[in-house]
This record gives C-alpha cells, sequence and structure tokens, in this order.
C-alpha cells in the first residue's frame, strides 16, 4: 500500500484561500507614502472610504495614491468623485496626516474636503489609555 | 507478414490541469503581499458649511482654542482631560443638530497631532467640530 499526502484537493483548498484573501481585504494604495501616524483614545473603528487623502511627512498631498500639486485640484477631483451627493456613505473621504503637519498645511485640505461635499472620516491609530503619546 | 500501418498516438483533449493549484498559490502570495488586512480606526466628522458656521459664529458657539501646548474652552485653560470631562457634562448627543456644533480654533503652528485629539473627542461626545479658517 502506497502512503502518501492526499494532493488531490489542494487546488479547491488554493481557490478558496484566494476568494477570501480578495473579498476580506484592501489593497495597500498608500504603502510608499511615509509619514507618522496620530493617535488618540477616542476612536473607534470605521468603513473604509473609496476615496483617501493623506499628507505625508514632507506635507505633500496624495489622493488615491496620486500626488496632488494644489488644493484647488483636489477639491475638483474630489468633486468629481463624489457624484452622489445624497448618500452619505458615498461621501465618505478618509483623510491621514502626519501628526507633526501644522495647521497651515492640513486645514486648507479639510476645508477643500468640506465644501467639495465630503464626510471627513479622519483616521489614525488607536491608544490604549491617556498619557501614552508617541 | 502483412503490413501494419504506423499510426501516431493522438493526445486526449482536454484541458491540462496539473499547474491549477501552482497557479493558484501564486496567486495567493500576490494577494497576501499587496494587500492590507488592518482594520481602520477614526471618527467621522461632516464639517458643516460656512455660511452655517458663520451665523452660528455670532451666537453663543463653544469655542476651544488651540495654542501650541495649551487648551482654552469657553475662555477657560484646562487639559485634555478636563476639556473631554466638560464636553460630556454638555451632553452633545442629546441636542438638537444645530446646537452640536463645537467651533476648533487654532494657532497655525498647531500640528495635526493635538487637532486630531480635540476633533477626537467633540465627535466621541456626539458634537460637530466647526473648523475656524483665517481669513486672508
Amino acid at each position: 500500500m502506497d502512503i502518501s499526502v492526499p494532493t488531490t484537493s489542494m487546488g479547491d483548498i488554493a481557490f478558496l484561500l484566494i476568494i477570501f484573501f480578495m473579498v476580506c481585504s484592501n489593497f495597500a494604495k498608500e504603502s510608499k507614502i511615509k509619514l507618522k501616524p496620530t493617535d488618540a483614545v477616542d476612536i473607534k473603528a470605521v468603513e473604509n472610504a473609496k476615496i483617501s487623502v493623506v499628507i505625508d511627512e514632507a506635507s505633500a498631498i496624495y489622493l488615491d495614491g496620486q500626488l496632488i500639486n494644489d488644493v484647488p485640484t483636489l477639491k475638483l477631483l474630489i468633486e468629481n468623485a463624489l457624484p452622489d451627493k445624497a448618500n452619505s456613505k458615498a461621501r465618505m473621504v478618509m483623510f491621514k496626516c502626519d501628526r507633526f503637519a501644522s495647521k497651515r498645511v492640513f486645514e486648507p485640505v479639510l476645508d477643500a474636503i468640506a465644501s467639495a461635499g465630503g464626510i471627513i472620516v479622519a483616521v489614525g491609530e488607536k491608544r490604549a489609555s491617556e498619557g501614552e503619546s508617541k | 507478414m502483412p503490413f501494419k500501418p504506423f499510426r501516431k498516438k493522438r493526445p486526449d483533449g482536454g484541458v491540462p490541469t496539473d499547474s491549477f493549484s501552482d497557479i493558484a498559490f501564486l496567486l495567493i502570495i500576490f494577494f497576501i503581499v499587496t494587500t492590507s488586512l488592518k482594520r481602520i480606526v477614526g471618527f467621522e466628522t461632516e464639517l458643516p458649511a460656512s455660511q452655517e458656521q458663520e451665523k452660528k459664529a455670532a451666537t453663543e458657539t463653544p469655542t476651544v482654542t488651540l495654542k501650541v501646548n495649551q487648551l482654552t474652552f469657553m475662555k477657560a485653560e484646562m487639559s485634555i482631560e478636563d476639556f473631554k470631562a466638560k464636553l460630556a457634562s454638555m451632553k452633545l448627543a442629546d441636542r438638537k443638530p444645530s446646537e452640536k456644533v463645537v467651533l476648533l480654533d487654532a494657532t497655525m503652528e498647531t500640528d495635526y497631532q493635538n487637532y486630531y485629539e480635540v476633533m477626537a473627542a467633540i465627535s466621541a461626545a456626539g458634537g460637530v467640530v466647526g473648523i475656524m479658517t483665517e481669513t486672508k
């Protein structure tokens, strides 16, 4: 009697794993963008938004991983990307910013998102308790 | 001896499936490398339109002022913990939408970390953040 590992269903298992990864994962669009994330105690899990705006440690602005040169262009692009203003879920814009960025950098961006009709989903990292800030 | 014609054996029809599992595992590796399963945490906030903000600013809207290392709420200097306690005592979540606004004013040197903590505290207390922008 031959003793061997049954490999007949390996392909099926592999395809099931692929389907699992496709369904429950997000593509890391901003993996090349360098920033030190903010943290806070009073934050909870939020839904992923279709559009993401990131300000990196060099104060460069990115929309969905693409470098944007100025705030008016960003506003225009967000307006075009949010066609359904009545649906609040479709208006979500994920916003990430470097913790050391100054107000003169991030405030015009927040203002542009809001005036383009977006609901800001400000993303950070959960801090366990007060006084543990990095 | 009778002549026996040479017949080339024809291959069986069908899609070759031997390498299916290899392809599948390569795809799995691709998905593992290029995706993130990290859960996103933060808060949602819809900044009020500027006209509404101006209208409300004329009345008594609670205002929090941020300087580099100083937080002032309704003209009293306090720590972030006291600010959160004060917001909780105001019961913003039970108020009408127009009365939920807390204006956030900050100096240009304020960093995003401090700004974020204050915005997160207002959102967690059920309030709506109103950003005070500087007019040129």
